[in-house]
């Protein structure tokens, strides 16, 4: 060994998702280095992992040009041994982290802040979805010095794949003894998508030379416009308690839409009942305001009207041409897919009609049977139309089967709160809370109701009379709720009350 | 197993090389092998080069002249890193061929019945085996120096490690201070590019004056490990010897494991000149951030591989899950394919994999005793494998029963789309010609349905039928749809070239309607899409993310599908866009643009 020569090599390790081009990220790398003469080795695990799986590649360069001895590479990434640890994505940093492959001593670690879930995160039944800011946090905490930015956005913002945008970070951060022009062309030699590459390098090398500004992603929330009609309620609203103001304006706003300013009314004369309980629970506006939230979702439940209100939306179409990136001027069609059974038609109809129709249809079997599957061209006149139409039967809305179902679902819900807040506003709004299992459409919502009757009946009800601990009931509901959420088959559900049950059994017993 | 010993025993005049592909961690798609057994058991060698590029490369020349002058066939092992290793070698110029198809061979090898795999001559060469190739092989390798040995001044110990191991060890060295990059060690190495078979004196050679050595091989048992203490105990030596004490039986020798089991092995043979419990702190020191950084990331859940977006294999397992729903759950034999991602997330299908071509096969024995009948999945690759023989015939010939779902996607080896019977193409050109529908009528299968593999809601009822129906005998639903893949390779250049000369393309792309929406994720549920995830609501009185098509969507159709099949939500739409719109589409959709302006005000929804 002598003096001048390195004590070891700069290693790399590259963290990206099948079909990312972490391969050719890697290529350029390699053809950089050893065109400076820089001995270099890489390796990776590809295959399977091509389709969507995690991957990684690992780089290892010794960066003295021109003969001498010839090192030993090693193929696989060592715990505690990475100099520089590039990801394409915020989860596949953590993992990296938590292998142990990033340290605080010697990582430089760049990775995208952007998420691609994976699927236990999509196939949740409410919201899987890991805490970024914790995975941020722990990827900063271990890094010697952490480069942070949302590749995704600058790749679409520049045409170009995330990896050219990850090689311009990379080239950026300086970690490398490879000047800018040699990754440049590593990009050209490759002569694939030269153009977009190029971009997409210097979008990256712009990003972390001269700082990520903090922009964040324009707020997504879709806010309902005031409407004129609601001046006399909204000055209403304005006197309910800070807390809870906005949710009800909000509702109201999403009331008027949906059905008219009778409805509105209907919604702050419940509002109105419900304030006198949080105050007498002392729950200073929580419980109004939890209950004006999910009380405007439920007052506006999912029946073909609305479907069809929306389907129609003059906003929706501009919508799909950003998302589809269609031109002004370009033709498109959008077809939609429905599928509507007897009890969907049936929800439209008086109660006096429907009834009679779906206790037929339940003896002959009819109900989850029978159903017309339909694909309807909104942009089409005919098409327009019939959604037309359909939005049109919002003036007959309320003299509907499914209105009626609906409003006294919601009273038995409102007065199951109201009673809970004469005990505990914690347990007034963990019942307010259950309303997030009533959504969706056909099976999903028959689904979230049964869950929803359930814990009403063998967790909300005992623990409002008393037989049930009502500070236990606080915790039950939320663990039944959970456990509600589990799993589609309702198993995890039904062996949480079970639980639930046992244990009071097993209060009782003792006492 | 049969045809590698019918290979050695008559033994080979050419040089023989099977190239092996083994790991035993991160990248391993199959259970680990041990091809040292099967190498043990044949009488093959088995090269396992250093991992650099030099050296495989000088090993494959070595190995082909090695299987020359032993007239025994060499195995070369490679594990999965290795074989895409980027690097540099010195290349040598090429040489002709001395036969080839354009210098073929005159006529056959005259008849020899000493060189058949019949007996009675396969006794013969069985002692041909033991006797004259084993001791030419080992006079070979010692010659040639095909192991190495790297000198140390920490005399009085050492380490044998298989090649394919050495660069990890000399890194582990060199994170201890044991080693320079340039592979000098303090502790003497002895490198076995041929891990079969070991050279007893080279062994006792290195083995000779050390108090221990450390052997370094993967996987179960320790053949090494156990010939050097049989080859020490024959010579008398008192060296000890350390290995699966150190280091474990099963799983990759990593970076943190050779660290570990290296100090180990320094503490308990305690060698003169360094300090072991010093380096046996350091590599704990190297890895001790891990716990802490594991705890501050959290639980994270796993990234596993799933169906390409747009594959026609998904829509089949949408299917069953939809048909178990009113069936109940049944038996399914998953095979070897892309098909065997169907026992991930979401679908979780399948209870058990044999092998390749091999479901049908192992459902025979479930058939019998399970009160539903059992469903096996293949793909075409398997069926052509072996399933057309161990499966569909054997099933016919034993009377048998059961559901075979032949995914008919027209290549096989996954994402390496290679060409086999029943492509549409070869590398020729032309088709191949085979067909699996025909082969199975002409085998005499009877219950046979050919359906379009996305469409979810026929495939559902067909599958409940062949489930349900009265009806004896093996029922084979051919699921047929072309390999996303290399539909978008043909696609994607088909449309480039009509943009490009100004043709009519229409684009199809699907979408969720965020508004409608609710976020119960059953469609990701049963389809499992890259392309289908989720994104924050829109809704500001909502919190559980919605389900969202990304810009990646191939347009497949099993959204809508799956929409109608499962009767989900009338979320979804298709969006069909006009490129090099021609002057009807622009008339007729502005005539539609200037109706549908006219009759909606603007109204916003709830």
């Amino acid at each position: 060994m002598t003096a001048s020569q390195p004590v070891r090599p700069i290693t790399i390790l590259i963290a990206a998702l099948g079909g990312e081009g972490g391969g050719v990220l890697t290529n350029w790398l390699i053809s950089a280095a050893a065109k400076l003469g820089f001995p270099v080795q890489s390796t990776s695990i590809p295959g399977v992992a091509q389709r969507t799986g995690a991957t990684t590649y690992y780089i290892e360069m010794l960066p003295v040009s021109g003969g001498g001895s010839r090192p030993v590479f090693a193929l696989t990434p060592g715990i505690g041994d990475i100099d520089l640890f590039v990801a394409s994505e915020l989860m596949e940093a953590a993992r990296a982290v938590s292998s142990g492959f990033v340290t605080a001593d010697r990582t430089v670690t760049i990775a995208s802040l952007h998420r691609a879930y994976v699927m236990a995160e999509k196939t949740a039944m409410s919201d899987g979805r890991l805490d970024p800011e914790r995975l941020i946090q722990a990827v900063g905490d271990n890094s010697r010095q952490s480069i942070l930015f949302d590749m995704d956005r600058a790749a679409r913002e520049s045409g170009a794949m995330i990896n050219a945008v990850m090689l311009g970070a990379i080239a950026g951060s300086g970690r490398l003894p490879i000047p800018l022009d040699a990754f440049e062309n590593a990009i050209r030699e490759d002569g694939k998508a030269v153009g977009n590459n190029l971009r997409g390098f210097q979008a990256g090398l712009e990003l972390v030379r001269n700082g990520i500004a903090a922009t964040p992603d324009s707020p997504n929330k879709r806010h309902h416009p005031s409407s004129s009609a609601l001046a006399a309620m909204e000055r209403e609203i304005a006197a309910m308690p800070a807390l809870a103001r906005e949710v009800v304006i909000e509702g109201a706003r999403r009331l008027v839409a949906y059905q008219d300013v009778r409805y509105v009314r209907l919604y702050l004369d419940r509002l109105n009942a419900m304030r006198q309980a949080d105050e007498r629970a002392g729950a200073e506006g929580r419980l109004l305001r939890e209950v004006a939230r999910h009380l405007a979702v439920r007052m506006s439940f999912e029946d073909v009207i609305r479907v069809a209100q929306a389907k129609i939306d003059s906003s929706r179409m501009a919508r799909i041409r950003e998302e589809m990136k269609i031109a002004p001027d370009q033709p498109f069609a959008v077809v939609e897919f429905l599928k509507p059974g007897i009890e969907e038609i049936c929800s439209v109809l008086p109660p006096v009609l429907a009834r009679p129709i779906l206790g037929l249809a339940q003896r002959r079997q009819w109900l989850g049977n029978v159903y017309w599957g339909m694909e309807i061209k909104s942009t089409s006149i005919l098409g327009f139309l019939r959604f037309w139409f359909l939005a049109k039967l919002r003036r007959f809305r309320p003299s509907s089967y499914r209105f009626h179902e609906e409003q006294a679902a919601i009273e038995s819900w409102l007065t199951l709160i109201t009673d809970a807040a004469k005990h505990s506003p914690e347990l007034a709004l963990e019942i307010t809370e259950c309303a997030r299992l009533i959504k969706g459409y056909g099976d999903t919502h028959k689904r979230g109701q049964t869950n929803y009757q359930m814990i009403e009946t063998r967790v909300i009800r005992p623990a409002i009379a008393g037989t049930l601990d009502r500070a236990r009931a606080v915790d039950a509901i939320a663990s039944a709720r959970t456990a509600a959420l589990v799993d589609p088959e309702g198993e995890g559900l039904a062996n949480c009350l079970a639980a639930i049950e046992q244990q009071t059994a097993m209060r009782v017993a003792a006492e | 197993a049969d045809a590698l010993s019918n290979l050695s025993s008559p033994g080979v005049i050419g040089g023989v090389m099977i190239i092996l592909g083994e790991d035993y961690g991160e990248g391993a798609s199959v259970i680990q092998e041990r091809s040292y057994a099967f190498a043990m058991k044949s009488s093959i060698w088995l090269l396992d080069p250093r991992p650099d590029l030099p050296s495989i490369v000088h090993l494959v020349e070595k190995g082909f002249e090695l299987s020359e002058a032993t007239h025994a066939p060499v195995m070369l092992e490679l594990r999965i890193r290795a074989c895409h290793v980027t690097g540099e070698f010195v290349a040598k110029d090429n040489r002709r061929a001395v036969h080839s198809g354009l210098d073929p061979i005159a006529g056959p090898p005259r008849f020899d019945y000493g060189k058949l795999a019949h007996p009675p001559v396969t006794f013969l060469q069985e002692r041909r085996k033991i006797e004259e190739r084993l001791p030419a092989a080992q006079a070979f390798i010692r010659e040639h120096k095909l192991n190495e040995m790297i000198p140390g001044d920490l005399a009085d110990i050492g380490i044998v490690v298989v090649g394919g191991l050495t660069n990890s060890v000399l890194r582990a060295l060199h994170r201890l201070d044991l080693a320079d990059i340039f592979g000098t060690s303090r502790i003497p190495i002895y490198v076995l590019n041929v891990a079969y078979p070991l050279v007893p004196d080279e062994v006792k050679e290195f083995c000779a004056g050390k108090r221990a050595v450390l052997v370094v091989e993967e996987g179960h048992p320790d053949y090494i490990e156990q010939t050097i203490n049989v080859e020490l105990r024959r010579a008398d030596l008192q060296t000890k010897v350390f290995g699966k004490s150190c280091l474990p039986h099963a799983g990759e020798y990593t970076s943190e494991v050779l660290l570990n089991g290296i100090a180990s092995f320094l503490a308990g043979a305690g060698p003169s000149g360094i300090d072991a419990a010093a380096i046996e702190a350091r590599a704990r020191g190297l890895t001790k951030h891990k716990p802490a950084a594991d705890k501050a990331v959290g639980a994270l859940p796993p990234r596993q591989p799933t169906f390409c977006t747009g594959c026609p294999e998904r829509p089949v397992f949408s299917a069953i899950k939809l048909a178990q729903r009113e069936v109940g759950p049944t038996h399914i034999s998953a095979d070897i394919g892309c098909h065997a991602f169907a026992t991930f997330a979401p679908f979780s299908l399948g209870n058990s994999i044999l092998g390749y071509g091999m479901s049908l096969a192992s459902a025979a024995a479930v058939g019998p005793n399970m009160a539903k009948r059992p469903i096996s999945v293949m793909g075409d690759g398997g069926f052509w494998h072996n399933g057309v023989i161990t499966g569909v015939a054997s099933n016919l010939f034993n009377k048998g029963d059961g559901v075979l779902i032949i995914m008919q996607n027209g290549y096989t080896s996954a994402t390496g789309l290679q060409y086999m019977p029943s492509s549409k193409a070869s590398r020729s050109g032309a088709p191949p010609g085979m067909d699996v529908e025909a082969t199975l009528r002409s085998l005499g299968v009877t219950w046979l349905r050919k359906i379009r593999s996305y469409s979810v809601a026929t495939m559902a009822a067909t599958l409940k039928d062949a489930l349900r129906t009265a009806e004896r005998g093996l029922k084979v639903i051919i699921a047929d749809g072309e390999c996303q893949l290399a539909r978008q390779r043909r696609v994607r250049a088909d449309e480039a070239r009509m943009l490009e000369r100004g043709e009519r393309v229409v684009r199809m792309r699907y979408g969720v309607d965020d508004e409608i929406c609710t976020g119960d994720h059953s469609c990701i549920r049963l389809s499992g899409c890259p392309s289908l995830t989720v994104k924050p609501n829109p809704d500001p009185l909502r919190t559980d993310p919605v389900a969202s098509v990304v810009e990646s969507c191939v347009g497949c159709g099993l959204c809508g599908e799956v929409a109608h099949a499962a009767v989900l939500c009338p979320s979804f739409y298709r969006a069909e866009i006009i490129r090099n719109a021609n002057a009807w589409d622009r008339a007729m959709h502005r005539i539609r643009q200037a109706f549908i302006g006219w009759l909606s005000t603007a109204r916003a929804v709830p």
